[in-house]
């Protein structure tokens, strides 16, 4: 009998010497320890502890409807269950748990029965030992390549919200998350949201779970700080894996890792789409631009016994002056001569100059009264733009077979009149600018042109120039570069009056849109 | 080479005959842990190992019938062997496993003492 029992002991040791050599699965190794220690002591109730960092765990359990995979278990609360007999699992490394089981047939075990446990659990504890450490780096090594698969990921990322997709199916893959979120909310960037399977808690309650020392709980949920540099200005929300067992210190340290690195990759998509915003922005002015200067007479007309120039110069890409030699009728009869200020400056201001130039455009092909023209534009531009939106304008119809002109000032500068003789006339306002209210008349008044005379009409960028020192060009300005050189050409003219105001104001920035247009009543026809 | 082992499974008069095939030891003792495993959870406690098939047995295969007695014992049921060879018999004797476990010689024998015991 004890031949065979010693034999059947040898058999048994030489199995799982075989088994436990071979295997890194500490699952398969713990229950091969199992059911041999059971057979062998013919036990119907055992169990398997690990040691852990946070005490001893149940690692495995059978016969026992107690005790749970992952429940804390001493060898005290085992025997107390009626696992009397208990065995240390120790190698030479030191104790690594134990194993406890029942003894139904109360049967003390003999020094063969001893020797033989001492030597299988020695067995065990090396294989567990290595089974452990494998089982480890298998998962630093999924860790790592779930990071390096993330980074990449998030180096092609580009949107805010991809980054967010990426760094949460990451996360939720990894424990089979089925509630997870990422909410930020750091200022001077769009908010990022992505929540599934919760109510996700307001930003305050957010902001103050992450306030008190780490780990934040929310119920059944682990909140992580989002960090933007310095400070926490998100947090991502964690329920329960779907194997059942809670978070571990190790899986946090791994999300907070994985998240460490999305809040870089957040940083960058919002400064990309912050850069392509802008470049859309200037894109779409730069276009504007060139569309609002197609608006622009490319050539003013050649009227007899007239010379005529112009010049406009915004003040960002898109301005809100406009100036325009329309012609009345067809042919070289009256024209009109119109510079216009819209109220504001960029893409709005320049939609309404659009606007203007159409109205203006169709109404003279229907109406040739001056005060007509005026109040008719006035009003479908009332109608059709926001009350804040008005223009100022200057509107001289003139005729060049006479020389004679009607005006009307609707809150604009005051023209001026050069005549031959040097002396200065100024067309003061008639009027209330244009849209300002409905079913308004509009004052016109008279004047003569006679040859030697030159028109100037402008814009406020003229006058409310400013130099460094803050004062204003001024119309006295104006006026003494309009009399400075009699007998220069308009182009001339128009040019040094740009000079002038450059050369005044210096380095100090440009606020306002330049117009001038400029009118020379000659004896001769004009030549252009 | 690993050794074979196999389970054909029957129903006769509400006990479930697990019919075991070869060598039962540490390498093929999950497979058979399996098998009962699901009999129990579905509620089948009444079980009778037929062992004529049986050429070999370790600790580990006996360990996996010491894992489901006590389960099968509380639902009213049992596990019971049959038709042991007399070879494997001495490792069951050797470990002492006629104290704890109910033997007969047959399957029907085996299976007829579920029929007494529900009505004794």
């Amino acid at each position: 009998m004890d031949t065979r029992l010693d034999a059947s002991r040898l058999e048994s040791l030489l199995e799982s010497a075989r088994l436990l050599g071979s295997s890194l699965e500490l699952d398969q190794q713990i229950n091969h320890l199992l059911r041999t220690v059971m057979g062998r002591l013919l036990a119907t109730r055992s169990l398997v502890a690990l040691n852990q960092p946070d005490g001893s765990k149940v690692a495995a359990v059978r016969g026992l409807k107690a005790l749970h995979p992952g429940d804390p278990a001493t060898p005290a609360e085992a025997s107390a269950l009626g696992l009397g007999l208990c065995f240390d699992i120790a190698g030479p490394d030191g104790p690594v748990g134990f194993l406890a089981v029942n003894d139904p047939l109360h049967r003390s075990l003999d020094s063969g029965e001893i020797e033989f446990m001492r030597a299988l659990t020695g067995l065990a504890a090396a294989s567990i030992s290595n089974a452990r450490a494998h089982q480890q780096a298998v998962r630093s090594n999924q860790e790592l390549h779930a990071m390096l698969e993330l980074s990449s990921s998030l180096a092609a990322a580009i949107e805010p919200d991809e980054v967010a997709r990426l760094l949460m199916l990451t996360l939720a893959g990894r424990w089979g998350l089925l509630k997870h979120g990422l909410v930020t909310w750091k200022p001077g960037v769009p908010p990022v949201r992505r929540i599934r399977g919760l109510d996700p808690p307001s930003i305050e309650t957010l902001q103050n779970l992450l306030a008190r020392p780490a780990p934040a709980r929310l119920g059944a949920l682990v909140v992580l700080p989002v960090r933007f540099g310095d400070a926490v200005d998100g947090a991502v929300l964690l329920g329960s894996p779907a194997s059942g067992l809670e978070l571990n210190d190790a899986d946090l340290h791994f999300a907070a890792g994985l998240i460490a690195l999305a809040s870089v990759a957040l940083d960058s998509a919002w400064r990309i789409q912050d850069t392509l915003y802008r470049q859309r922005v200037e894109r779409e002015l730069t276009l504007a631009a060139s569309i609002q200067q197609d608006l622009f007479p490319k050539r003013l007309p050649a009227l007899p016994f007239t010379d005529l120039a112009a010049r406009n110069r915004p003040a960002r890409e898109v301005g809100g002056d406009y100036y325009d030699v329309l012609g009345i009728g067809a042919g070289d009869g009256p024209h009109l001569l119109a510079v216009v200020d819209i109220s504001g400056k960029g893409i709005g201001a320049a939609l309404l100059m659009a606007n203007i130039q159409a109205t203006l455009r169709a109404l003279l092909s229907v109406e040739s009264s001056l005060e007509a023209v005026t109040r008719r534009t006035s009003d479908l531009l009332y109608a059709s733009t926001p009350s804040s939106k008005y223009a100022t304008a200057i509107l001289v119809k003139y005729d060049p077979a006479t020389g004679a002109c009607t005006y009307i000032n609707a809150g604009h500068n005051e023209g001026l009149i050069r005549r031959a003789s040097g002396l200065v006339e100024r067309l003061g306002t008639t009027s209330l600018p244009l849209a300002l209210f409905p079913d308004r008349s509009y004052e016109q008044a008279r004047f003569q042109l006679l040859p030697g005379d030159v028109l100037l009409l402008y814009s406020d960028g003229v006058t409310d120039a400013c130099g460094p020192g803050g004062e204003e060009f001024g119309v006295d300005r104006l006026i003494a570069r309009l009399c400075q050189h009699p007998g220069e050409d308009l182009d001339g003219l128009v040019g040094g009056i740009f000079d002038a105001i450059d050369a005044f104001a210096a380095s100090a920035p440009q606020h306002d849109d330049i117009t001038v247009l400029a009118l020379r009543r000659t004896s001769l026809p004009g030549v252009r | 080479m690993p050794q074979s082992f196999q389970v054909d499974i029957s129903e006769t008069e509400g006990v479930r005959i697990l019919a075991v095939q070869g060598y039962l030891d540490a390498h093929t003792a999950p497979s058979f842990e399996s098998s009962i495993e699901a009999e129990i959870r579905s509620g089948k406690v009444r079980l009778v190992v037929d062992c004529a098939g049986l050429t070999y047995i370790s600790s580990a295969g006996l360990g996996v019938f010491m894992s489901f007695l006590e389960d099968a014992r509380e639902q009213g049921g049992d596990i019971k062997l049959a038709a042991i060879t007399p070879k494997v018999f001495q490792i069951f004797d050797v470990l002492g496993f006629p104290k704890l476990f109910d033997i007969a010689s047959t399957v029907e024998e085996a299976a007829a003492r579920f029929a007494q015991a529900r009505e004794s």
